[in-house]
């Protein structure tokens, strides 16, 4: 079957949903193909807690639409695509000083020591260019790394999209959508992480949690 | 309807008083204009075009929060240990500036590119600027035609056979330069082309430098074509055209992508900054309270997160910057897993 190709006026999106992930590290292998940087994944694919459970999750770039890795950058190194696709620091720029990676609030960028510079996730560029979907969402079997239109996530998943998150007192609006239940959803608060209640509800079955 | 951005007053400040270090070595080190080649007039345009617009944009970039932290930090790492860092520059140049392993370690090929073209535009730096600006001329030595002595300034130097391979390699010395260049442009011309991770992020000023490099080369090698083979036909509208390239090619400079030329020794600094650093204690993950980075980096972060219009601070206490790389991903996933009612 030929995988989606996409349109400009389709104006598909790029959506993860970590609380889906399997571990298969489909998304880690696949990442290895792109062409921007072949042979090394930008992916992290992290273990929650792995003495209390097997449940992982991936982290891509989220391609912030005010990133901060690009406003901490000394070199002014990291740039932005008109399409809001945060890209890997310019090479004959980037002199390695690792304040992207410290800054950047998900998490993201890698310092390549080997190479001297950051490199991280640039959403597959070569392939989202020409309309087919980011290497890591084309081969992900459940989902946490998904790629299409507005429709078709209305269609085929449940849930509603959200670009908004809270770090401390900043909030981050970001390219790359993520997926919550709440039908009215205000921006998603990275330190509202109920600790320890999933491990004990992790379906959300117990009243009250 | 924005209103054009002014320009910089400090930068435009700093980029003047270059301008004039740059006129008095050349009017001082020509020997008050004598050794002073009118014909080379367009070619100090182009010089002093460059030079301002450099040293203007430098100023600028060093004013950005981040840039003038690290620049200071820098320096401080540099001084707090004046001795030993002097000692480890010459290493570091060479490691770092010079031989740029972390190229070869991404790529032979295009490592093998780069130091073509970063030896060629050296070689011909060296020959085109003091020739510019007077500071070397050659004279033949007493009435012997085959002999010449090199001037700096008003200072003979040494003299050379013009017929010896010493001698070919002076008077050949941008051609052999401008073969350099053309090697590693067409070796990244080849990638550019071919490799289609290359194509998806290319910017427009890749292809431009790469045109300009070119440009400035095969102009300049006609000349050599046009007297040696040629008798000169072609000289003065071949010599115009390879004027119009350089001094083109030089007012590019500060605006395109081979400024990084002057923002990489940046990467000095960061080295001296990283190795004090390593030197003071370690900030720890305010989740999992594990060594991260360095506090002082951390610190330095937090001070210029403000600056750039950003308010990582937590109510109650603590900033969110103080989260370790890998908590700050695990935050994220357990937040959204919140959201959806838990895993699965």
């Amino acid at each position: 079957m030929r995988p989606p190709r996409y349109g400009v006026d389709d104006s598909p999106i790029f959506v993860i949903d970590q609380s889906r992930c399997i571990g298969c590290e489909a998304c880690v292998q696949a990442c290895e193909e792109c062409g921007t940087h072949r042979g090394r994944s930008m992916i992290h694919l992290d273990r929650i807690d792995r003495a209390a459970t097997t449940q992982t999750a991936p982290m891509i770039c989220m391609h912030c639409e005010d990133p901060t890795c690009a406003q901490v950058c000394p070199a002014d190194a990291i740039k932005q695509t008109e399409g809001g696709v945060v890209q890997s620091a310019l090479k004959p720029r980037c002199i390695g000083c690792s304040n992207c990676v410290l800054a950047c609030p998900f998490g993201v960028p890698k310092y390549v020591a080997e190479f001297d510079q950051m490199m991280k996730c640039d959403m597959c560029q070569d392939r989202t260019a020409e309309g087919y979907a980011p290497m890591c969402a084309s081969v992900c079997p459940s989902e946490a790394l998904w790629y299409g239109t507005v429709d078709e996530f209305t269609e085929r998943r449940r849930g509603t999209l959200l670009d908004a998150w809270l770090f401390g007192r900043q909030q981050v609006r970001t390219k790359v959508f993520t997926v919550v239940d709440d039908v009215s959803p205000g921006p998603l608060d990275a330190l509202s992480t109920g600790t320890g209640t999933w491990l004990d509800d992790p379906f959300g079955l117990e009243e009250g949690t | 309807m924005t209103r054009a951005r002014s320009l910089d007053r400090r930068g435009v400040t700093w980029g003047l008083i270059a301008v004039a270090v740059f006129l008095a070595l050349t009017f001082f080190g020509s020997d008050r204009l004598v050794w002073f080649d009118a014909a080379l007039v367009g070619y100090l345009f182009g010089t002093l075009f460059a030079v301002f617009g450099i040293i203007y944009r430098y100023a600028v970039w060093l004013r950005r929060p981040p840039t003038m932290m690290l620049n200071r930090r820098g320096w401080d790492a540099f001084r707090a240990n004046a001795g030993r860092n002097l000692v480890a520059l010459p290493s570091l140049v060479a490691t770092q500036l010079l031989a740029q392993g972390f190229i070869r370690r991404r790529s032979t090929a295009r490592w093998i590119a780069h130091q073509l073209v970063f030896w060629g535009c050296i070689l011909a730096a060296l020959v085109t600027f003091p020739l510019t600006m007077g500071l070397l001329h050659f004279e033949s030595v007493g009435q012997q035609g085959d002999r010449y002595r090199v001037f700096l300034s008003r200072f003979g130097t040494i003299d050379f056979d013009a017929e010896s391979i010493f001698g070919w390699l002076m008077f050949h010395a941008l051609d052999v330069a401008a073969v350099l260049v053309l090697g590693g442009v067409f070796i990244f011309l080849r990638r550019r082309l071919r490799d289609p991770g290359a194509l998806a992020v290319e910017r427009s000023g890749d292809f431009l430098a790469l045109a300009g490099l070119f440009a400035v080369s095969v102009t300049g090698l006609f000349l050599t074509v046009s007297s040696l083979w040629l008798d000169g036909r072609f000289y003065s509208a071949l010599n115009t055209l390879h004027a119009l390239t350089v001094v083109l090619g030089l007012m590019y400079i500060p605006f395109g992508k081979l400024f990084h030329i002057f923002q990489r020794p940046g990467n000095l600094g960061v080295a001296y900054y990283k190795a004090a650093n390593e030197q003071g204690p370690a900030a720890t993950c305010r989740r999992c309270g594990e060594p991260f980075a360095s506090a002082q980096q951390i610190a330095d972060l937090q001070t210029v997160l403000p600056q750039v219009g950003f308010d990582y601070g937590i109510d109650g206490g603590g900033n969110y910057q103080d989260t370790c790389p890998r908590c700050r991903r695990a935050s994220v996933t357990l937040a959204q897993s919140v959201r959806v009612g838990g895993f699965g």
